[in-house]
């Protein structure tokens, strides 16, 4: 019947987003009934190492809205084009139709909210696809009432939004929280952008939202003078729907700058629209041809393939536990423990897309085998790609891609280097004070080499048409050798010693010693 | 003078019953329901907001009283009545308010948009004069106004706020599209086509202004600039079902049209015209036509598809047919129904669909393109 459309990202967007979402989304599914609905999330130009806002969130979800929600993740680079055009970090237009381009072509209604609105039916029992199956064609709005913060934040249980829906039919009475703000037509309401039905049928005619709103704001009064404009007649469901709001606005939201807050143009977007029309995007709204991930909550979700992964390639342990040391004299010792270490491998790669061509450098052989069998069993599809200047390491594995560094710089999207130690075996003891020896040495050498130079040359070396920078993964690079190496060259966190591991996009340093480094990787001297 | 004659003048300007000047942007004036309802719908809204909801309600049952079909006033007493604490009434009068706005056949789904709007719109124009109160300057709120009186068949008040939005927006080629559109409404076909061929200079694909230039060319004879309008429409529809029956239907090429009103019928049960119009093309094109599903809910259309079927004598179907619109739809399928036997019959019913029907009228085109075709 419905398909209901928002949008956001995994950041902090307002006050307490996470539970203002998680009681939003269980209660929008609460009001469902027809088997076609559900909830599209578009998940907009969360950095890729970050699982999506609905995945962060996931164990606050009841198992309607799991089973309702359709995230739809358009990545940063995705975003790129349209970056140095927007202070913005999401963008409403662009989500909202690549949400309406994907929507289910059975459902008759498209409903645009947000993901802090909870919505009331008048009648008990009554559901939304009830209330839109019974209305005739039109575009709908509600007026939007609002919620103190101190209600829905002390006294909601994100689980429970049957309970919640009850609150607010005994809160809207107790304390008069029901008060219609009457709008300028065609904003029938204010805050209308809570609450605007239409028919899926005329978003497709009028080609969606303008995505040349791209400063935020008011798109959905730009919406609501379209949908005017086309349907001649702007509806109330007030008879039948209550929609309140979660206010937020003791944290102002990246959007909200008080006076200085940046906007779309009023005049241009709402006052001299003259056509619902937006023939610019008539053929690419909403983004046809581009491919959009879509993640479910209910099956094959991201930790259900990480545990795939570590399953496949790690045995249980032994015993309690095992150990290692960070005392200062073990510097120059680079054993680690692989089974304890590859989960905070894989732990970096999991958000990222399942065409995602890794190469990998590395000195250890087990690294690369174990590795690439997590790889696969956590269902990527891209292939592991491995520079023949690394000696002893597989060469015939299935996904394994060999050939010259130079050759599969341009084919990766992204990098993990190993600084092991190649004569390691399975069963040593670690951070003994062990040296490396003259193979170890030489190994380790070109693994440095090739980690400068593809640091160094990162910006020039992506693959044809991507804009934004790769990500590096460092193996066994934390308090000893390595560390400083990899730190000059990628802008990493300050990792705990127990993961070995480091990550981060390669450093931008304007200083003569960052000049220096750069000029040293790429020619690899 | 009765009650509400009397609201009718206190609510009338000074300058509405004395001047003869321009109407500015910003004044009302009644539409489709009539000048006493609109004013009485407009005195209750006042009194609601002063807080007086029985006084308020008492008028906009008077104003329903006057205009049955007012689904605006019906709807402003549901608010008046939920605001009350009475929302059981409340929700029934709403639910009245949108059957209403239901009633009536849609525009033909070849036209513009807003030629497609069923319902009065006095909220619309109340609202957006409201607006223009403040934002006198902008296109949105002269432009949307304007829509809502050619909607409700107002083409005078209509026309002169795209006049106005033409003033503010002299490029605006959407409202020198609707100004077209105000004109051909007005019977002044010349003045429109001037317009429309301006708008097709600047956007050679407008579907709409193709549309609306072929019917302003069939007004005043020409036939063949219409019918060349209406192919260019055509191909630019991209096979959408809907319109392009309609379109198919002007041009009386009923093989074309047949797969889109076969694709109607399956898609929406709810307008019997597309299983009439899918017979209608049967018919013409001497193939066996498809056995009505059931009988329509609308009256008009059953009585229709009766005479198609045989079941309905022409004089019975005639003596049914209460507007000029509805005679026009009857004598072309009475012509159609003769056309196998009596093909001079046949082009005296068309050429009574040509006298009778207004020119926007599918059967209007169609009927000439039939007539057209047996002369040749």
């Amino acid at each position: 019947m419905f398909s209901v459309i928002l949008y956001g990202r995994n950041d902090t967007h307002g006050y307490n987003l996470h539970k203002r979402a998680a009681i939003s989304f269980n209660a929008l599914a609460e009001v469902m009934s027809d088997p076609d609905d559900e909830i599209l999330f578009v998940d907009y130009n969360t950095p890729d190492d970050h699982p999506t806002f609905p995945e962060a969130i996931h164990d606050t979800l009841t198992e309607k809205a799991k089973k309702v929600l359709r995230v739809l993740r358009i990545r940063p680079e995705q975003h790129a084009h349209l970056k140095s055009k927007t202070h913005l970090v999401a963008l409403e237009a662009q989500s909202r139709n690549v949400a309406l381009r994907r929507s289910n072509p059975r459902n008759r209604w498209i409903l645009y909210t947000n993901t802090d609105m909870l919505l009331v039916p008048r009648t008990e029992g009554e559901s939304l696809s009830d209330i839109l199956g019974a209305v005739p064609d039109g575009f709908y709005q509600i007026p939007r009432f609002e919620l103190p913060e101190m209600l829905w934040e002390a006294a909601f249980d994100r689980r429970d939004p049957a309970g919640n829906l009850a609150k607010l039919r005994d809160w809207s009475v107790r304390y008069h929280l029901n008060q219609v703000v009457h709008n300028f037509m065609p904003m029938k309401y204010d805050a209308l952008g809570d609450f605007q039905a239409a028919l899926r049928e005329d978003m497709f005619a009028i080609h969606g939202f303008d995505e040349s709103m791209l400063l935020g704001w008011h798109c959905d009064s730009n919406l609501a003078a379209r949908l005017a404009l086309y349907r001649g007649r702007v509806d109330t469901l007030i008879d039948k729907l209550f929609g309140y709001h979660c206010d937020h606005t003791r944290v102002a939201a990246a959007n909200n700058k008080g006076r200085q807050t940046r906007m779309n143009n009023q005049d241009d977007y709402i006052w001299n629209v003259s056509t619902p029309y937006v023939p610019a995007q008539a053929d690419n709204w909403g983004w046809p041809d581009v491919e959009i991930e879509e993640i479910k909550l209910d099956r094959d979700t991201s930790y259900e393939r990480f545990t795939a992964g570590l399953d496949a390639a790690l045995k249980p342990a032994t015993a309690p536990y095992t150990a290692t040391s960070l005392e200062w004299h073990l510097y120059e010792d680079l054993t680690y423990d692989l089974d304890h270490t590859l989960p905070f491998v894989t732990d970096q790669m999991v958000t990222y897309p399942r065409s995602t061509a890794v190469m990998v450098v590395a000195a250890r052989r087990t690294f690369v085998e174990r590795f690439l069998t997590a790889w696969r069993a956590m269902g990527f599809t891209g292939p592991v790609l491995v520079p023949n200047e690394c000696e002893g390491l597989p060469t015939d594995l299935p996904g394994l891609v060999r050939g010259k560094f130079e050759e599969l710089l341009p084919k990766t999207q992204m990098f993990i280097f190993e600084f092991g130690l190649a004569t390691q075996h399975a069963d040593e003891p670690v951070r003994t004070g062990r040296m490396a020896g003259p193979l170890d040495t030489k190994r380790l050498k070109a693994i440095a080499k090739l980690f400068k130079q593809a640091a160094a040359t990162e910006a020039e070396t992506r693959p044809p048409g991507r804009r934004t920078p790769r990500r590096f993964v460092g193996v066994n690079v934390i308090y000893n050798k390595f560390w400083p190496l990899f730190t000059d060259y990628v802008g990493a966190n300050i990792n705990p010693f127990c993961s070995q591991v480091l990550a981060g996009l390669p450093r931008i340093d304007p200083s003569l010693r960052g000049k220096v480094l750069r000029f040293r990787g790429r020619r690899a001297i | 003078m009765s009650n509400s004659g009397m609201l009718v003048r206190l609510s009338g300007s000074l300058r509405e019953t004395l001047g003869t000047r321009r109407r500015p942007a910003d004044d009302w004036a009644p539409g489709a329901n009539g000048s006493e309802a609109e004013h009485l719908f407009l005195r209750a809204l006042a009194l609601f907001r002063m807080g007086d909801s029985q006084a308020a309600i008492n008028l906009l049952r008077q104003a329903t009283a006057l205009a049955p079909s007012f689904a605006d006033a019906v709807e402003a007493e549901g608010e008046v009545l939920d605001r009350s604490g009475d929302s059981a009434a409340a929700r029934a009068r709403y639910e009245e308010a949108r059957k209403l706005r239901q009633k009536g056949r849609a525009g033909a789904p070849d036209r513009h948009f807003v030629l497609r709007q069923r319902g009065s719109h006095t909220a619309e124009i109340v609202s957006y004069t409201r607006v223009l109160k403040s934002l006198k300057k902008y296109a949105l709120p002269n432009l949307a106004r304007g829509n809502a009186y050619l909607a409700d068949r107002a083409p005078e008040l209509a026309l002169a706020d795209y006049e106005r939005t033409l003033k503010l927006h002299p490029n605006s080629m959407d409202a020198l599209a609707m100004k077209a559109e105000a004109l051909s409404a007005l019977g002044k076909y010349a003045a429109a086509i001037e317009d429309l061929d301006k708008v097709l200079a600047a956007n050679p694909k407008s579907s709409d202004a193709l549309n609306a230039r072929g019917i302003a060319h069939m007004a005043i004879g020409h036939a063949d600039l219409a019918n060349t309008d209406w192919r260019a429409q055509l191909g630019l529809l991209d096979g959408r079902p809907a319109a392009s029956a309609y379109v198919a239907l002007r041009l009386a090429d009923y093989e074309r049209a047949l797969p889109h009103l076969e694709t109607m019928v399956r898609n929406d049960r709810r307008d019997a015209y597309w299983a009439l119009y899918l017979r209608t093309a049967q018919l013409r094109l001497g193939r066996p036509a498809t056995p009505a599903q059931s009988a329509a809910d609308d009256e008009w259309v059953a009585s229709l598809l009766a005479l198609q079927s045989g079941s309905a004598s022409g004089e019975e179907v005639m003596a049914r047919a209460d507007t000029a619109g509805r005679r026009a739809e009857a004598l072309f399928q009475l012509g159609v129904a003769s056309h196998a036997s009596d093909r001079n019959a046949a082009r005296a019913y068309w050429q009574q669909v040509l006298d009778l029907g207004q020119p926007a009228l599918v059967e209007h085109a169609a009927a000439r393109n039939e007539l057209s075709r047996s002369a040749s």
